[in-house]
């Protein structure tokens, strides 16, 4: 548990070390703040027929800010430390496989809950100066930011996964990217299939209509037990591979 | 400290290392040598558990890396080649992340790592980024690093590589004033380097062992004593004569001639000493002498009659 905290504090300290974490900041800010003006927009015209939360978890803005951030976050994690080498050191320390993958797991994770950690402010901000009548309830945000949390969560974990295959930066962003853009299509796929066993396999995958429910304040259990379990199926794969050299 | 026996370690389609086998005892100080690509790294790097092998076992302070991987990474300090480190870190950041990787506990740190730095040279540049660090002063991160939590066996690739003369004596230096405390083994592919540093040589050669012993006695082995130069006045014809019908003596050859002065080359038979003979030689026919030695084989000869394909006729 040491050596794990130890690595953890570590690598998240390394991502406000790196440009990139910057950049991605800057981006999410900007997209989700103009995402938060365009809502205001909305609900200054009168009571909209969307939820407030639904508009600001479930929009365009916060997959495709997802969809880029998740790669970008986690790219680096093992592929840098093989192109530098470091991986040597780091795997001749007393360190166990798990807890390498898990420490930068976390660490990705918990830079992605700090990149959510400013938008609480436009809660506030909704809540304080809406009319009772149209204000923001407290299930809805934290099903939304709940939602938020358990779809990061299986994204960068895929990320972690493709990282720790790719032997370099770009290739682990692409194949993030590839990989988790899988996924959310395939939600679209339940308007396409043509039986019905497949439209409600699709259904039940889609990102998208979880994260509308989340918004809802609707909290199911089915979309949480399917995120946890590929956030940890990934994260097992991950040290598979990272493992692997030793049956190589 | 190190017990290797038959290892063996095939990437695809190659033979990286092929049954080796060696021990190296509590303080020695061991040089590996070899040419690049010879199977040092690999070695090393099961020995440090970052490999593990395809076949047969090796063992550090009686624990297997294979299987009591974490002990045996608790005990030992390695140094990979390059000294890669994280660029974004500073100094004392860096090694106060690997000492509580490794398990110090944070009070013994306080305590050792102002001494590392010092032991290391690096006793003002705990603030700098070790990305700006020159290559010299990297390597010596590298080296504290490995000390950090006081191994008992130091394992470092390459030690002096990529670094200037200067740099050199310097790890050198200090590689010397770690082995008083640590087991040391280090590879490298300079021969003098060995010579400076190393009680004990193991050359390896195509993924074997090729020879163990201490850089003097390899010299020994490789002919000892039999080539003596000598320098002479004297008259040219009867001289080179004179010395052949010496006992013991094989062949005089004739290397440089410097106005009156000639230079012999003598080979004499095996484990003989023939100076006294030609100083006497010398002396009963009023020829000058003005230089009398035995010509010691350099570890470079050794090492290339070592590793060379034909094996040599007086290759003992």
């Amino acid at each position: 548990m040491k050596t794990f905290l130890t690595l953890w504090r570590k690598e998240l300290a390394a991502y406000f070390l790196s440009p990139i974490a910057y950049v991605v900041m800057i981006f999410f800010l900007v997209v989700f703040g103009f995402s938060f003006w365009l809502l205001v927009s909305v609900l200054v015209q009168g009571p909209a027929g969307v939820s407030v939360m639904q508009e600001l978890f479930g929009s365009l803005f916060f997959w495709i800010t997802l969809l880029v951030a998740a790669p970008v976050l986690t790219m680096r994690l093992f592929t840098e430390e093989k192109t530098s080498g470091t991986l040597e050191t780091l795997m001749t320390a007393p360190v166990t496989d798990t807890e390498v993958v898990l420490a930068k797991y976390f660490g990705a994770l918990g830079f992605y809950l700090i990149l959510w950690l400013p938008t609480v402010a436009y809660a506030v901000v909704l809540r304080a100066f809406s009319p009772l009548t149209a204000s923001v309830d407290l299930g809805p945000m934290l099903g939304g930011y709940l939602g938020a949390l358990l779809v990061g969560a299986f994204y960068l974990s895929v990320g972690v996964f493709c990282s720790s295959l790719a032997s370099n930066q770009i290739m682990a962003a692409i194949s993030c990217f590839a990989g988790i853009g899988v996924v959310f299509f395939a939600g679209f796929m339940a308007f396409l299939a043509r039986s019905d066993a497949a439209r409600d396999a699709f259904a039940y995958i889609s990102s998208v209509s979880h994260m509308l429910d989340f918004a809802r304040g609707l909290v199911d259990t089915r979309p949480i037990i399917l995120y946890v379990t590929l956030t940890a199926f990934m994260l097992f794969a991950a040290v598979k591979v990272i493992e692997s050299r030793r049956w190589k | 400290m190190i017990r290797v026996s038959h290892l063996t370690k095939r990437f695809a389609g190659c033979v990286a290392v092929d049954d080796v086998s060696f021990t190296i005892e509590r303080g020695e100080v061991v040089g590996f040598l070899g040419v690049n690509g010879a199977g040092k790294t690999t070695t090393l790097r099961i020995l440090s558990c970052y490999l593990p092998a395809t076949s047969g076992s090796a063992a550090v302070a009686g624990y297997d890396v294979f299987r009591d991987s974490l002990e045996v990474r608790r005990r030992i300090g390695y140094l990979p080649e390059n000294a890669p480190l994280y660029p974004e870190m500073r100094v004392d950041e860096y090694l106060q992340f690997r000492a509580r990787l490794k398990g110090v506990p944070a009070a013994q740190c306080r305590r050792h790592l102002p001494e590392v730095k010092d032991r290391c040279g690096l006793k003002d540049s705990g603030r700098r980024i070790i990305g700006q660090l020159s290559r010299g002063y990297r390597q010596r991160v590298g080296l504290a690093d490995c000390l950090v939590h006081e191994p008992e066996l130091l394992i470092l690739d390459e030690p002096t590589l990529g670094l200037d003369p200067a740099q050199v004596i310097q790890v050198r230096e200090l590689i010397k004033e770690l082995a008083r405390r640590h087991t040391i083994l280090l590879s490298t592919h300079i021969l003098s380097e060995v010579d400076a540093t190393c009680q004990r040589v193991l050359i390896i050669h195509e993924g074997r062992i090729v020879a163990s012993d201490t850089p003097e006695q390899l010299r020994e082995r490789l002919h000892a004593g039999a080539r003596t130069v000598v320098e002479l006045s004297g008259p040219p014809e009867e001289m080179p004569r004179r010395l052949e019908s010496l006992p013991d003596v094989h062949s005089v050859r004739l290397e440089k001639e410097d106005g009156a002065w000639r230079r012999y080359v003598i080979e004499g038979a095996h484990g003989t000493d023939v100076r006294p003979a030609v100083f006497e030689l010398a002396a009963l026919n009023n020829w000058r002498l003005r230089e009398l030695r035995q010509d010691k084989n350099t570890l470079e000869e050794v090492f290339v009659s070592l590793t060379s394909p034909a094996p040599e006729g007086d290759r003992p």
